[in-house]
Order: structure tokens, then sequence, then C-alpha cells
């Protein structure tokens, strides 16, 4: 597979040839175990229903910005969670456990879509989509389809971010080398970086000075 | 450091290099359910690995129980975030309360080491003020027990962790047995600000060794500390107690959860505890019974043990299991550099400062904080971009710039509030069983606390060059829920932290602190297990049955 799309203006390309499983000659055994799994064929929906499944992947696509292929498999990595049940086990007074909340949450956003648009979450355009998770993540603790649009908003989030960010084509664009054992690292220090290490070739790219969101 | 190996060997009975020894654990000790040992104790983490240790020792017949898994550092822990949620206690909970604070990854863990397997590292100590703070300051409440009664039991933990650190000028000052560690990008940042804004801070205390310590290697500066240390360089009881105590004949049992504690009507004394194991109910006899199963568990097992003679829950005859919990406001903010700094090399745990820990009569607000490096890995950095209200496009574009950022975090002394706490939720486990239902609300002087943490962070990172900062709110590190009071009407446990109700009841973890201060719990929660192990031995040797109280 090659690496993610990411668009030079979004923070693609500064780590030019970095790749994270390229250091995987250096990791322990179990743990490579682990992260090369997550380059492995992902396993089937089995926790989302159709409709469900839909939702979800407009939803993080959205989330994630992942509009192209290679795509990292969001959507099969939280069904298989929620399907093994492998939650953090503990969820707000006033939210449903998380299996619960996720289906009633994707059943609120198409219900949201067909009173504005009249069709599904996933049919809409994708700026139609965009818009209206704004207005969610806009809504702070009012109630949104009988939740609170702040826990729903945490909930969707915690879940796309663990995904993402655990997968080592999401670390090539970050400067992540992944795991570090046996190896560990032996330059510590401001602006000192190991031998396998990439250097940012876009420092000036701090994204807090863009205007936008 | 001479009488260290003799008061606990633990470092030298581990293979030289990462590993277990797996010899110690095969030909562990085994007792049969209706031995009525000396003692049985629930949890084995900071508090119940620390009495099991000490009580073996001292020729106790002790077995620990713990509801997860005896780990191999080697096998069942990895270098990676996401591949390390079996590290965490994730059976339901419920939250609740005006400012409801998540737990899982962030708060508790399982397996036998408990949360220290997986916490960060910090291991400082309190100040003597904490112990006063209801007398000096008028909140809080005092505790039932000076500072200088713990110092020799800090003083033997931190050689037998060991603790590295800087020379500590804060509280009670003192050295550290082992010297500070070489300090990283995000180390660095924070250092520099600090002394442009004339904040004096330090590096240390962590609970990694610095150098070779019996068999355990060196650091390798990998920054997964919180996903268990697979070096064995890192502290946990797993490493640190736990071998001395199988070698003194200690059992540990496993993938054993507790479920109640036995209790005779006639004598009015703890039997034993019930336990499941393999799915099958059992229950081992015993002399006295400790409880640590950590600040939210260890109040559920006391409330799930009702009886005639406790129909509100054991030891519950004044309401106060479960209340007076705590948590640290912990505030997390980042700052962004031109240059790199990486922070995710190296341990997270590496410069502190307590400048502020103290009450300010120039401030609105009472007590303080305590502020201290903290290095985010990427699902943790992308929750905090996150948390700030990008998604998508920026979401992606943000994370591209993580070497670029650094990250302070700060320990505030939330106040202990008797509605905070733990009861019993309609929802059950499944064993059948209850599940915590945990509520939480912040009083104002909680609030001033955190926003003033925050300035002072922002502070140090501008100072150091930041371009821009940002902040997260979070929460830490829960103690109290069965604290230790002078007398039965304010609290569960006396000093020595036996139960006012039950005298061959104890509770030997987080849960018996009557205030948090703004230092990591985990070197007190072990200085006290330590020092009512001592207690215990003593009576014990002067003939005291048991079921009269010491002191
Ligand atoms: C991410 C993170 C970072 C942290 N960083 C720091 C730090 O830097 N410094 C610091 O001082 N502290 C830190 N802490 C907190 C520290 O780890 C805890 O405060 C401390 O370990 C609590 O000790 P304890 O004895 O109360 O409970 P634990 O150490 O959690 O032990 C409780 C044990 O009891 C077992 N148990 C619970 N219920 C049952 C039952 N019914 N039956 C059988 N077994 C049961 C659990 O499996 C567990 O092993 C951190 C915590 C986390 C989560
Ligand atoms: S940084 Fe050091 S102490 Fe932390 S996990 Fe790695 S080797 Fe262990």
């Amino acid at each position: 597979m090659t690496g993610l799309p990411l668009a030079d203006a979004d923070g693609g390309g500064r780590y030019p040839g970095f790749s994270a499983l390229a250091q995987a000659p250096h990791w322990d055994p179990v743990t490579a175990a682990v992260v090369q799994g997550r380059m492995a064929l992902p396993p089937d929906v089995r926790f989302f229903t159709p409709a469900e499944e839909a939702a979800a992947r407009a939803l993080f696509d959205q989330l994630l910005d992942q509009h192209a292929e290679p795509r990292v498999p969001v959507v099969n990595m939280v069904d298989a969670r929620l399907a093994e049940d492998e939650t953090d086990g503990w969820h707000y007074d006033n939210m449903p456990r998380d299996g619960a909340a996720w289906r009633a949450s994707l059943g609120a956003l198409d219900r949201e879509a067909q009173s504005r648009e009249g069709c599904t979450f996933a049919l809409l355009p994708l700026d139609g989509q965009a818009r209206l998770l704004q207005d969610i993540c806009d809504r702070g603790q009012d109630l949104w389809h009988g939740l609170p649009a702040d826990r729903v908003w945490g909930l969707w989030t915690r879940y796309a971010c663990t995904a993402f960010y655990s997968h080592p084509l999401a670390w090539d664009e970050i400067g992540f080398a992944g795991p570090a054992y046996p190896r560990g690292y032996k330059n510590l220090g401001v602006d000192r970086l190991e031998p396998f290490e990439v250097r940012d070739v876009r420092p000036e790219a701090d994204p807090t000075r863009r205007a936008d969101r | 450091m001479s009488g260290l190996r003799e008061r606990n060997e633990s470092a030298w009975l581990l293979p030289a290099g990462p590993g277990t020894n797996s010899k110690l654990r095969d030909r562990m000790r085994r007792y049969a359910d209706d031995d009525e040992v000396d003692v049985v104790i629930v949890g084995c983490g900071a508090g119940g690995a620390t009495l099991l240790q000490r009580l073996a020792r001292a020729g106790w017949r002790a077995v620990g129980l713990d509801e997860g898994p005896f780990w191999d550092p080697e096998q069942d822990w990895v270098s990676d975030e996401a591949g390390s949620h079996h590290l965490y206690w994730t059976e339901p909970r419920v939250i609740g309360g005006s400012d409801p604070v998540p737990l899982g990854s962030n708060n508790s863990g399982r397996g036998v080491g408990g949360s220290m397997v997986h916490f960060a590292g910090y291991t400082p100590r309190f100040h003597p003020s904490d112990f006063r703070t209801f007398s000096w300051d008028g909140v809080g409440a005092d505790w039932p027990l000076e500072y200088g009664e713990l110092r020799p039991f800090y003083e033997d933990i931190e050689a037998e962790l060991p603790v590295s650190g800087e020379r500590w000028p804060w509280g009670d000052p003192h050295g550290y047995p082992h010297r500070p560690h070489p300090v990283s990008g995000n180390g660095e940042i924070f250092l520099r600000g600090a002394n442009a804004c004339g904040i004096t801070a330090k590096v240390g205390p962590v609970a990694i060794a610095n150098g070779r310590f019996g068999n355990r290697p060196h650091c390798i500066y990998r920054g997964f500390c919180l996903q268990g240390c697979k070096v064995n360089a890192k502290a946990s009881p797993l490493i640190t107690h736990v071998p001395d105590a199988l070698a003194h004949g200690a059992e540990i049992r496993p993938d054993s959860m507790a479920t109640r504690i036995g209790f005779d009507e006639r004598t009015g004394l703890a039997t034993g505890v019930e336990y499941v194991h393999d799915g099958i109910n059992r229950f081992q006899r015993a002399r006295i019974v400790a409880v640590a199963g950590y600040s939210i568990e260890t109040p559920r097992l006391l409330l799930n043990s009702t009886s005639p003679r406790f129909p509100e829950g054991m030891c519950n005859d004044f309401d106060q299991v479960g209340r007076y919990l705590m948590v640290q406001g912990a505030p997390q903010t980042a700052g962004r550099f031109q240059a790199e700094v990486r922070m995710w090399k190296a341990p997270p745990p590496e410069v502190s400062t307590e400048d502020f820990y103290e009450t300010d009569p120039a401030k609105p607000y009472k007590r303080g904080f305590s502020i201290q490096c903290v290095s985010p890995l990427p699902i943790t950095w992308a929750e905090h971009v996150a948390a700030q209200g990008h998604w998508g496009a920026a979401l992606r574009r943000y994370m591209s710039d993580y070497p670029h950022w650094a990250c302070l975090g700060a320990l505030c002394e939330f106040l202990p509030l008797r509605e905070n706490r733990v009861t019993l939720a309609e929802e059950t486990d499944r064993h059948g069983i209850p599940v915590a239902r945990f509520s939480y609300s912040q009083c104002d002087n909680d609030r001033q606390l955190m926003s003033a943490a925050q300035q002072v962070m922002e502070r140090i990172l501008t100072a150091a060059g930041a371009q821009e900062v940002i902040t997260i709110n979070r929460y830490a590190h829960l103690v109290g829920g069965a604290r230790m009071a002078a007398g039965e009407q304010d609290g569960v446990v006396d000093r020595n932290l036996r139960s006012f109700a039950v005298p061959n009841l104890l509770v030997t973890d987080g849960s018996v602190l009557p205030t948090q201060g703004s230092a990591n719990p985990a070197l007190t929660i072990m200085a006290l297990a330590a020092r009512a192990a001592g207690v215990l031995v003593q009576g014990a040797r002067r003939g005291t049955p048991m079921s009269m109280k010491e002191d």
C-alpha cells in the first residue's frame, strides 16, 4: 500500500520518504505482529447494520478527511471494537453504553439528513454532510435527537482518532516512527533526530496560523 | 542503600535484562481455599502488592487476588498505544454529576501490578501541609497521621522503586537514591520556559532506575511508559514487590474477581473473600482481609458486601463508604515551536515544579497545583487536537505538525467533597453484580485552580518561545472513597488502615486518602500500605489478637 493521499496544503508531504513500517525489523515480534496486523485485510463488518455502516462510512470519511483510496479502514476497525465489546467500559449517565450510543447516533444522523434534504446522510453531497456535522459540533451541551450533542461528538471523534492514528500509514504523515522497543531513542533534545527520523521540510506550516476552522 | 536487598530482593530475583522469572511463578506456594490463611488481599496494585510483600517477608501466610492477568511484559505488552487496551479496567461503570470524570485508559488499571503498570512514573511525596489542610487552610480534612510518621516509609519505598531525581527543594526537602535522567525536547522546553519566568523546575522524581538496579536494565528512553514498560526499567509492583513476595511464600491468584467479603454475624469479624475464578464461585478463608481494589472498586466491593449487620454495605454505618472521592484537575497545555520537539521521545515523566503547591495568601483560592511534563502519543494527541473542535482536513493538518509541539500538564488539588462519591448503579456486570456509579461535581475552588494552572503553563510555554498554545481539561488520579479519619463518624478506616466497624478488615489502597495534594498518589499509597503492614506485624509479634485495635 502506498501512502495515504493528503494534499500539501493539508499537511501532506512534510516528511519525504519517511516510513514507519520500514522500521519494523527493529520492533519486537509481539508489537510487530499487532502493528503489521493493521495492514492486513480488515475484518468484515459485523456490528453495524447496512444502514448504519453507510452512515458510519460517510461520517468517518468526513471526520478524517478520507475521500480517496487508499484509506485507513476506520469503519471496519470501529465495527470490530464494538463487535468485541472492546470499549472503555464507562458511559455517561445520560448516554447509553457505547454500542447502543453508536446505533442511536448513526440513526439520528440519517434522520437529521432526511429532515433537511430528504435523503440519508451517506447520500448527501460532501459539503452538505460537512455542514450538518459542523452544526452538531457547534451545539455544545444541547440535546440533539435526544442525546447530548457534545457527548455524541466526543464518542465519534474518540473512536475515529483511536482507529486512524493507530495506523502506521497515518504515522508517516505526522513524522512518528511507531514502536520503539527494543531500539529506543539515543538523540534526545530539541531538534535532535535519530538517523531513521525525517525532518519536517515545511516547519513554517503552522496549522494555528490558518484562518479557517 | 545498605539493607535494601535484605528488605526487598525483587530487583535481584528478576532475570538479567527484560523478562519475567517464570520459575518463581511456577514454584509459587499455593494454599487451599479452606486453609485459613493469615491474610487475603483483594487487588495486587500499588497498595495491595506492597502489603503482600511486607507481610510475606514477616512470615505471614498471604494470598493476593487480582481480577486481571499475571502479566508477562515481554509477551503481553506492546510498544503501541491502541494495542494496550487490555491494560485498563474496562468493565462497565456509570459516570455522572455536573463534571463527570471519564475513566478507562486514563484512570484505572487491572492485573498484577495494578494501575502502576501503566502509570507515568512520577513519584513525588506529599507535603507536610497536606496532612493538615483543614487546620492550616480551612479546607479539606486533617489526616489522623503526621507527615513525619510517613517519612521513613517514603524513604524505604523510594529506595525500592527506585526513584531518580534532583534534590527536591519543596515540602520536606530531600534527595533521591538515583541521579536525574537526561531530558528530552519536552523537558528542555519546560526547563527553559520556567527559567525565563523565574519559576523553579526540577528533573524528577520518577520511578525509573538510572543505571542498572539489581537485574533490571536501564531505561531506553522509548516513551511508552503508559503502555507498560517492557524493559523492566520503570517501577510497578509487578517487578518491585511481587517477586520478593513470591520468594517469601505469598500466593497470587490472578483472574480472580472478588465479589463479596465474608462476615460472621456472631463474632463481628470478616471471615475471608468470595471470588470468581474460571466462572466458579470460591471462598478463601482468612484471619484478616485487606481490600486494595482502587478508589472505585474498593467502595463498590464494600457496598456490595451486605449482611444483616451491614444492610447498607460493609463498614457503612455512618454513610461514609464511597464518599469524598477525589480526582486531580489535570489540564494539559501544549505549545507550538518552530523547532522540532518530538515530545514522544523519552519517558513522559521528566520535569516538575511544585512552586504553586501551597496556599498563596495573595490568591482567592486555597491550596494549589503542580506542573509536570506530559508527552502524549499520537492517539492521545489527536484527542487533544480534536477537543479544540478540529476535525476533517483541519485535524489532519494539525496532526502533521506533531513534532513541533511540547506539552505540560498540571495536577490541581481538588477538594474532598461529600457528594463526590461511588454508589451502586442499577446496571450489573457479567457476574450479575451492580456496577459502580461515580458522580463528580467541582466546587469554585477547583475551577479557580484549573484556570490558574492553565495560565502558568501558558506563561512557561510562551516564555520558552511557543508561537501558539492550546489547552484541554482533563482529570487524573482517583483517590478517596474509604477515607482515613480520627473517628468512625468521619471515615471508614483509622490511621493504621483498619476499618472502624470490622477489626480484622483493612483498606490499603488509594481509597484511604483524606486529601490528595498536588502530588501523584502512588508513592504515598505504597508508603501507607508499608506503614500499615509494619503495625500489623508488630502487633502480631506482641501477641495482640487481630481483633484488637492498635496504637
Ligand atoms: C495513565 C495513568 C498515569 C498515571 N500516572 C501516575 C504517576 O505518574 N504517578 C502516580 O503516582 N500515579 C499515577 N497514576 C495513578 C496510580 O497508578 C494509582 O493511583 C495507583 O496505582 C492506585 O493504587 P491502588 O492500590 O489504589 O490501586 P491499583 O494500583 O489500581 O490496584 C488495584 C488492583 O485491584 C484489582 N481489583 C480491583 N477490584 C478487584 C476485585 N473486585 N477483585 C480482584 N481484584 C480487583 C485491579 O485489577 C488492580 O490490579 C496514573 C494512573 C494512570 C491510569
Ligand atoms: S521510557 Fe524507559 S521507563 Fe518508560 S517504558 Fe520506555 S524503557 Fe520503560
